[in-house]
């Protein structure tokens, strides 16, 4: 999280009233979002979180306030031309579909006038940041995709003339859980590569907590109410709307943030190697992978050896244990190593991580 | 003289009549087609009337289009070829006018149903992307409400290959004349073999439009929307 840097795209005392409505749909909202951060916008509908957005690029204009990217104000410019510099995702995604996959993608490059030789390349290289590959896809029709195919081609035309900043309008809403869940992570790994500054309109706190560097959380009358880090959010909520907002499930939604290789784990040892006073020991097979519990203090059954992996997170632990129905799972390394174990009761009596006493 | 004898031995003239009706039918529906599709993309657009207006005079106002051209079909054909007379005196000229005339309301109705047909995800990711309100006009809607304005091009014509025939009250040009002369003379020699020819003249022009537009269909339909 790089969240020192200067602010990439900023909104300034905007508000915005609609025509015969005397409540504003976004009150005085101020909001930076740091070059290269993903900032997540989130509460109840009627928030004003979409309208928010939506004046981002100027889809809906501004009552009063200022737009503010990359340190020029465009709340005046030529609202077309500011469009083609910020990459726009929304839910149903909107491909034209008597466009090819490749002239989908193609169409603000066309705008801007890029020769066809560096839009051709630019196509291949988007379909294959996306997972998809050029030859298969670029000539089909966005009717022959699947809805998960559909939004990476939504997610690629808006990469497509390397905006700095996307503003994403719920684009994985509308796609089965299964899938929702990979293509979350592909746009997380996705995002590692590309480093864009991104807005992203969600209702779903989980989806909020996964993907954001930072929570923007929008209240009634288009207020915000908090701006911070998702840790932060949930558990030091700025006020009451806030707190029922993020809700009584906000402690388990944090064991989504952090990640086992962040744990101080308890230590563990490969059975006949040491003695089996105070630490669990295991037996391996011939490749050093865990095959069993040898040993387990205070414990004459041992239960089942079952293991996560390392960059997984305490959520992932926690699943697997009331899964399986153990008391521990032992964490293990790309290679398939344990690196050590997790208890049931360290859960309840406080995780530790690495650096703390 | 047997029908099949009695066409023999006036093919030139049924021919040239043939041409005619094509023609005439082929101006009007494209003269109305050129009309409607202008109106009704500025229609659409809300570039017919001024930005003062409020929201639902301008609405009010493409409705307003709509009533009246619909109302001009409801005109009686031999009416409104009567009442163009004194003005535009007899033959082609007032002829095609009446046709064009008629042939406005089912393309336009078409082409304002086409273009609200577009789905709003793809007109707003079209206004997102940074696409002027011209070229969305053009690479985006037009295209994906073709399917409908042509079927509505198709319907006129249709319409307008009919309606030609009472063209002939005036001496229009097409099969008109010779099948009004032959209902006035009927009972006498060859009458209803003229109103016969005459009948299916017609039809054998409407099956050429058909596979007209199912050329035209088959080749202006964008590949990603064809059924």
């Amino acid at each position: 999280m790089s969240d020192s840097g200067k602010p990439m795209i900023a909104l300034e005392g905007i508000s915005k009233t609609y025509p015969k409505s005397t409540a504003p749909a976004v009150q005085e909202l101020n909001l930076e979002v740091p070059a290269g951060t993903i900032s997540m916008f989130i509460g109840p509908s009627g928030c004003g979180k979409t309208t928010s957005l939506k004046m981002m690029n100027r889809l809906i204009e501004p009552t009063t306030g200022r737009i503010v990217l990359d340190g020029a104000d465009v709340t005046e410019v030529n609202a077309d031309e500011l469009r083609r510099k910020i990459g726009y995702v929304i839910q149903q995604v909107g491909l034209f579909p008597h466009f090819t996959i490749g002239d989908n993608i193609a169409v603000v490059p066309r705008i801007l006038g890029w020769d066809k030789n560096r839009i051709s390349a630019r196509v291949d290289e988007l379909l294959h940041l996306v997972g998809m590959e050029p030859k298969d896809y670029r000539h089909r029709y966005p009717r022959q995709l699947s809805g998960g195919q559909q939004q990476r081609v939504g997610v690629a035309r808006g990469l497509a003339a390397d905006p700095s900043v996307m503003l994403m309008d719920e684009p994985f809403g509308a796609i089965d859980p299964i899938t929702r869940e990979r293509i979350q992570d592909e746009f997380l790994e996705l995002q590692r590569q590309i480093a864009k500054t991104i807005c992203f309109v969600t209702h779903d706190l989980s989806e909020a907590v996964k993907l954001g560097d930072r929570i923007a959380v929008f209240g009634p009358g288009g207020t915000l109410q908090q701006y911070d880090t998702p840790d932060n959010v949930l558990t030091h909520p700025a006020n009451e709307f806030v707190a029922e907002f993020v809700g009584s499930g906000a402690a388990v939604r944090r064991l989504s943030l952090l990640e086992l290789s962040r744990l101080e784990l308890q230590t563990v040892g490969l059975d006949g190697t040491g003695d089996r006073n105070g630490s669990p020991t295991y037996e391996a097979d011939a490749e050093g992978r865990p095959v069993r519990w040898a040993y387990l203090p205070g414990t004459e059954v041992m239960p089942k050896l079952v293991t996560v992996p390392h960059s997984g997170t305490v959520y992932d632990a926690v699943d697997l244990m009331l899964d399986s129905q153990t008391e521990l799972v032992g964490v293990v390394d790309d290679q398939q190593k344990l690196q050590g174990a997790l208890w049931w009761k360290d859960l309840v009596e406080g995780l530790k991580t690495k650096g703390q006493v | 003289m047997d029908f099949f004898t009695y066409v023999g031995s006036q093919l030139d003239q049924l021919v040239f009549y043939g041409q005619q009706h094509f023609l005439l039918v082929l101006f009007a529906v494209g003269i109305a087609a050129a009309i409607s599709l202008a109106a009704g993309t500025l229609l659409h657009t809300n570039r017919l009337t001024p930005d003062s207006w409020k929201r639902p005079v301008r609405a009010g106002s493409m409705e307003g289009l709509l009533i009246v051209s619909s109302a001009a079909l409801t005109i009686p054909s031999l009416a409104l070829f009567g009442l163009l007379q004194p003005v535009l005196g007899l033959g082609a000229t007032p002829s095609l006018t009446a046709l064009t005339i008629y042939a406005i309301y089912p393309v336009l109705r078409n082409v304002v149903a086409g273009l609200s047909s577009v789905d709003d995800a793809v007109l707003e990711s079209a206004r997102g992307m940074g696409m002027s309100p011209l070229r969305r006009m053009l690479t985006i809607q037009l295209p994906l409400a073709w399917p409908v304005i042509l079927s509505g091009i198709r319907v006129a014509v249709l319409i307008i290959i009919g309606v030609a025939v009472v063209a002939g009250a005036i001496n229009g040009p097409g099969f008109g004349s010779s099948l009004i002369l032959g209902l006035a003379r009927l009972g006498s020699v060859n009458s209803f073999n003229q109103v016969l020819a005459a009948t299916l003249g017609c039809l054998v022009v409407a099956a050429v439009y058909e596979i007209v537009f199912w050329i035209v269909q088959r080749f202006t339909t964008p590949r990603g929307i064809r059924v």
